[in-house]
């Protein structure tokens, strides 16, 4: 098992990896100030429905279908936002 | 036989059934992953059956009713023909079922077999259904189709509500990005998550030493 000094910021990249198929290197580049949704190829629409799914699984949230917009896909840094906001509330 | 090219056979209502291997070595029934994610993993699947015939593991490979190529119409399938499907698949292979080897949504019917039960990234079905309404909503298609998917409220229903069930004899495999619980992680290509077929070799290897050990065991 994994530690816990996991972030949520750690999960994250590797649900991007997974989803969109970016490589190790690329996703260890991801900061808060990575553009996201129109800004990474990969990121398609369809795949965004990949990416919510495997957020909801492996952070334990639920994320309504209203609560998905390009505010919170702006940014690897909103997206982590986001979660956070979730997992606390 | 040296290829050891699967034997095609039917089930229940003319359902198609693969069966790869030798009848006298250990028997495994596999449960594909549901909808989408079954096309995406065929040749996963397909090198994993192959490369257990090759170390003498008869493994089953079934197509659910309404999807591969099932003659019956999905539209009409309840969640409970589903699971009667896995038990007439068994009834047909006439030998005895060791266990079963469950890739994802697969796992969510494997209770119906008997034996120890091998698992690759299992989920729920919320989280299958979820996918589906969110890639519909996405392409702006409708979400009573998802994805082209015409599906009946028998089967969305209590599907939505299943989930693996636990026990004893269960071996859960995750890829290494996927900290959720699992009894050994395995590095590869979560190919279930690709829109376009993809193989990974590396990955089908690594899945077939651990089913072999764990058969064996």
């Amino acid at each position: 098992m994994t530690g816990a000094a996991v972030t949520i910021e750690d999960q994250l990249r590797a649900i991007l990896r997974d989803v969109l198929g970016v490589d190790s290197a690329r996703a260890a580049a991801i900061d808060d100030d990575t553009p996201l949704f129109g800004a990474m190829p990969e990121l398609d629409s369809m795949a965004v429905a990949g990416l919510l799914t495997e957020i909801e699984d492996r952070l334990h949230i639920l994320i309504d279908d209203d609560e998905v917009d390009g505010e919170m896909l702006e940014s690897f840094g909103s997206l982590a936002a986001f979660v956070r906001t979730k997992q606390g509330a | 036989m040296s290829a050891r090219a699967p034997r095609i056979l039917h089930y229940g209502d003319g359902e198609a059934m693969l069966a790869f291997g030798p009848m006298n070595g250990p028997q495994l029934l596999v449960l594909q992953p549901l909808f989408e994610e079954m096309n995406r993993t065929r040749a996963l699947i397909a090198a994993v059956c192959r490369g257990l015939a090759e170390r003498d593991i008869g493994c089953w490979l079934f197509d659910l009713p309404g999807t591969g190529e099932s003659p019956q119409p999905l539209d009409r399938l309840t969640w409970q023909d589903w699971r009667a499907a896995v038990s007439a698949a068994i009834a047909a292979t006439g030998v005895a079922i060791h266990g079963s080897l469950a890739f994802r949504g697969g796992a969510l019917l494997d209770d119906a077999v008997a034996g120890r039960r091998w698992r690759l990234a299992p989920t729920s079905g919320r989280s299958l259904l979820s996918d589906l309404r969110r890639s519909a909503l996405a392409s702006g298609s409708d979400p009573a189709t998802p994805a082209g998917y015409r599906l009946p409220i028998d089967l969305a229903g209590p599907m939505a509500d299943s989930d693996v069930v636990a026990g004893d004899g269960i071996r859960t495999v995750r890829l290494v990005s996927d900290d959720r619980p699992a009894d050994v992680r395995v590095e590869g290509i979560p190919v279930w998550r690709r829109p376009e077929p993809q193989r990974d070799d590396a990955l089908a290897r690594l899945l077939i030493d651990d089913i072999a050990a764990w058969t064996s065991a």
